[in-house]
């Protein structure tokens, strides 16, 4: 709250400064309109500033002031010396109470009624008692102590013109070192040239750290919004800010200050319960509104998360079919978090009533667009009954953007690295192109999703043929939306990952619609940054659900768990083999030479880790790229080598176990063809602990439990663990019970792991673990799994 | 007396741009075309470490680029923050010239009336005074000042 303060009191005090020559006019010609203005101007914001802090005497002193400036201003009261006394009195007073306030002194014992009591309109016999204002100008200036804090209020445009010199200057560094690369060495130039470069990139950071602001500031305004908005619906809510240091780019800061106050509006409004509901569903009376924030790379993640009523998804379901945004069918086929993800659809307000607060319907979309726009992302989890979590997530600065570079004939573009999903090449043979109308659409896994060429975006070339061969030699960038549709941009090649300081364009180039912004490449050439949101609504790329899954029509039979996704692969003994994807994160290819034996154990490093790598029994080629599929289980990654990634396909039969391969979970017919699964689980077991075990451990869920299915068994599944259906009879390693008060255990149920809905312990015995908790669930499946 | 203009020639006939706008006189040498763009707009072009919008002035007047010459030299000027590179037929002199603000009546053209703001005296003839923001608008305009 210091910050806070501290800019209190420089705000307050920079105004005195500004308005001390307005003063010295008003008493000249009270009748003065502009100079009143200012000078009303200044007390209502140091009033509104009350708010935030602590101090009824600056307040009711502003408070004051203001009023009887209001009456003057509506032309109910003529200003006369007598008030323009009393007003500089209260300023005086205020100039030395936020004095006292900034050195941290007691505030000067003195009685403000006297004062107050002038500013009335029958306070005028009083009047004359007023101390006329000694002399604002000198005597003030004199009384203000030296700042007691090292810090200085900079305009922002100044940071931004510092900014965007230091940019310029790392381009034209960029641009220096390419031109001594191609003069070729010279070591005393090189030395000299590697420092400057050094100092360039430290200012660079120190400036970037300037432009940011604690997120604090964020904060800052939303107890008051709390406060009003709880007591105008007749609720109690209690906002529990975390975080507060994290420091966020300022305009980032002052772009998303609207899309949170909607969400807390909302979670006040919908989502929160009235007292006396709450006391019925066993919850305290008070509401809890939380916010937190981290930073995870060069992203913000801020997550707000209330104790409300939750989501409810069925009458979120309803209302999109009825508002035509999903049909029927569609509804029955998104899981939980694209039924969910259905409040940011335009259109779609669940409220019975419109409120004064929140349900115009108007909410959400908004919310989303405006996030999309500087790059950042939104996503909801909720629970009913137990509450709601918006995570925000947000580039951490807007001017600096890591990005993809591609190519298409002889032009380059940079895509920005937030929305790629992946990157395939056309020769692989998981992509199949399809011709559905005049559309083209790409196959890959098992979703059907949009294409377009880079060239057809452009204006230039033909639309992509679907017929073999001329799609091979391209690259499909997939990208994702931040609402999480999914399509493909056909380009010729992928040039470069790079840090592109992306300045913004000439309007005559930004009407055009498909670029965002224009950079310089370390070459020194211009490069645009494509508009991605815009291609794809352009295009119509797509609708608020395009991305349909292909009907697994030709899978009929019988089907394990709707049909589990596995990624078939050729591993480096040419055997073809396959790996549930619950267990893939993601495929990379590496160097050869990146893969070592140490240890006992081949290990591989990749983005700067080492981690084990198996699948290397057999012949590692000489030299080249080797595929390696990254596995996770939630909480540590092995990597395991192939030749190439073929295909993703389901699941459809029972799998056959292998009694003489350890390695090898069994094997399924897939797609006709008998394929050997590769058991995740005991890779990990084996790889990442030293433990070996014999066959893939089991848990039980609570029956019916809609949570655990839907978010505890992903992660038990990722961690190895063949999650039970409901009423399977099998020998049972973990049962997960999310009740603290059950008390029908089951015999033969292994080891229990008690699971709670609440992030504090109930009581200080209470054993069971946050919900949420992952890394705390994880290990206490380990040690159930040791036990 | 008079203000310092540029003298360029546009499309083969002579302009002028005030002085005061021209940050420098640059080579254009390599311009990443902007596809989809509108004509006027050649493309853009790095100048130390910066981007500049490449505006071809004889496009922006209506005109064919393909029929003219160029030198390769352009104009770097800022129209609401932006830095625009002029691209004219040629930059020939820099001249000390009173601008006249209009010709009474008689026409230049539509395409140079829209971008005219009056005409100077040089040595060589008289000159268009073009109005920078004009050019950077590009003809589209014509139809919005028009209606």
């Amino acid at each position: 709250m210091d910050d806070l303060l501290a800019e209190f009191v420089a705000e307050t005090r920079e105004m005195l400064a500004a308005i001390e020559g307005e003063l010295v006019a008003w008493e000249a010609d009270p009748g003065d309109r502009a100079r009143l203005d200012a000078i009303f101007r200044f007390v209502h914001t140091v009033k509104g500033n009350c708010g935030f802090f602590d101090f009824p005497r600056l307040e009711k002193l502003s408070h004051a002031a203001e009023s009887a400036l209001a009456e003057v201003r509506a032309g109910q009261r003529q200003p006369g010396t007598y008030l323009v006394n009393a007003v500089l009195a209260v300023i005086d007073r205020i100039t030395e109470l936020v004095q006292a306030i900034e050195a941290g002194k007691e505030l000067p014992a003195t009685s403000d009624e006297r004062l107050i009591a002038a500013l009335e309109p029958d306070g005028e016999d009083d009047c004359l008692e007023v101390d006329a204002p000694a002399g604002h100008g000198s005597d003030r200036r004199a009384a203000s102590s030296p700042a007691t804090s090292r810090s200085i209020r900079l305009p922002v445009e100044l940071l931004d013109r510092l900014m965007s010199g230091i940019s310029d200057m790392v381009l034209a560094r960029n641009d220096l070192a390419r031109r001594l690369r191609e003069l070729g060495h010279e070591a005393g130039i090189e030395s000299s040239f590697d420092r400057l470069s050094t100092i360039i990139s430290d200012v660079r950071d120190g400036v970037s750290r300037i432009r940011m602001q604690r997120i604090d500031h964020l904060y800052s305004a939303l107890p008051r919004l709390v406060r009003d908005l709880s007591a105008e619906l007749g609720k109690q809510v209690m906002i529990d800010l975390r975080d507060g240091d994290v420091a966020l780019d300022r305009e980032m800061i002052e772009l998303i200050r609207d899309p949170l106050t909607h969400i807390i509006r909302n979670a006040i409004d919908h989502g929160i319960e009235r007292p006396g509901d709450r006391l019925a569903a066993g919850k305290p009376e008070v509401g809890q509104l939380s916010l937190s924030a981290r930073q995870a790379g060069n992203r913000i993640l801020l997550a707000v998360r209330d104790d409300g009523r939750g989501l409810d998804v069925d009458r979120i379901s309803v209302k999109a079919v009825a508002q035509g945004i999903v049909t029927r069918a569609e509804i029955d086929a998104l899981s939980l978090d694209r039924r969910l993800a259905l409040i940011f659809e335009p259109g779609l307000s669940t409220a019975e009533q419109v409120s004064e607060i929140s349900g115009r319907g108007v909410g959400m979309d908004v919310v989303r667009a405006n996030l999309e726009k500087v790059g950042g992302l939104i996503r909801v989890e909720s629970e009913p009954g137990e509450g709601t979590l918006f995570v925000l997530e947000l580039p951490l600065t807007l001017s600096i953007v890591a990005a993809l570079t591609v190519a298409c004939g002889i032009h380059s573009f940079a895509i920005p690295q937030s929305y790629i999903e992946e990157i395939v090449r056309g020769n692989s043979p998981a992509i199949g192109l399809h011709e559905l109308g005049d559309s083209r659409f790409v196959q890959f896994r098992d979703k059907r999703i949009p294409a377009i060429s880079l060239d057809q975006v452009l204006g230039r070339g033909e639309r992509l043929g679907s017929d073999c061969g001329s799609f091979r030699n391209k690259v499909f960038i997939i990208i994702r939306l931040a609402k999480g549709e999914l399509f493909a941009l056909v380009v010729d090649r992928v040039l470069d990952n790079e840090e592109l300081v992306v300045k913004p364009l000439a309007p005559a180039v930004m009407a055009i619609g498909l670029y965002a912004g224009s950079t310089l490449l370390d070459d020194g050439n211009p490069i645009l940054m494509l508009d991605i949101p815009n291609i794809a609504a352009r295009h119509k790329l797509i609708s608020s659900l395009a991305t349909r899954r292909v009907p697994s029509s030709e899978k009929a039979g019988v089907t394990v768990d709707e049909g589990e996704t596995v990624i078939l692969f050729t591993d480096l003994a040419g055997q073809r083999r396959a790996m549930r994807i619950a267990a893939v994160n993601r495929i990379q290819s590496i160097d050869v030479d990146a893969i070592a034996y140490e240890g006992g154990q081949y290990r591989a490093s990749v983005d700067s880790m080492i981690l084990p790598i198996a699948g290397v029994d057999g012949p590692l080629p000489d030299t080249g790229r080797v595929t390696v599929l990254r596995l996770s289980d939630g909480a540590r990654e092995i990597l395991y080598a192939a030749q190439a990634v073929d295909d993703s396909a389901t699941l459809g039969s029972a799998l056959v176990p292998l009694p003489d391969s350890e390695l090898l979970e069994g094997t399924a017919l897939i797609e006709g063809v008998i394929t050997a699964v590769v058991d995740a689980h005991v890779l990990f077991a084996r790889l990442a602990d030293g433990a070996p075990v014999s066959r893939s451990r089991t848990c039980r869920l609570p029956d019916g439990d809609a949570w655990a299915r839907g978010f505890l068994a992903p992660l038990l599944s990722a961690a190895g663990y063949r999650v039970l259906a409901d009423g399977e009879a099998e020998p049972v390693d973990v049962t997960i019970v999310c009740k603290v008060d059950a008390d029908t255990v089951l015999p033969g149920t292994g080891a229990i792991v008690h699971i709670r809905a609440d992030r504090e312990p109930a009581h200080p015995g209470d054993t069971s673990i946050y919900r949420y908790d992952r890394a705390a669930i994880l290990a206490a499946l380990g040690r159930a799994a040791g036990g | 007396m008079g203000d310092l203009h540029l003298l360029v020639t546009i499309g083969g006939r002579r302009g002028a741009i005030p002085g005061a706008q021209v940050q420098s006189v640059v080579e254009i040498d390599q311009v990443a075309p902007v596809p989809q763009a509108p004509p006027h707009v050649a493309g853009l072009a790095a100048l130390r470490s910066r981007a500049l919008t490449v505006i071809d002035t004889r496009a922006a007047i209506g005109l064919d680029p393909a029929a003219f010459d160029t030198e390769g030299r352009a104009a770097v000027v800022d129209v609401d923050g932006h830095a625009y590179a002029l691209l004219v037929d040629a930059v020939d002199d820099v001249a000390d010239a009173q601008a006249t603000a209009t010709l009474s009546g008689a026409t230049l053209g539509a395409e140079w009336d829209r971008v005219a703001q009056g005409y100077l005296e040089t040595a060589a003839g008289p000159a268009v005074l073009v109005d920078i923001a004009q050019l950077v608008a590009g003809p589209a305009l014509r139809f919005a000042a028009g209606s």
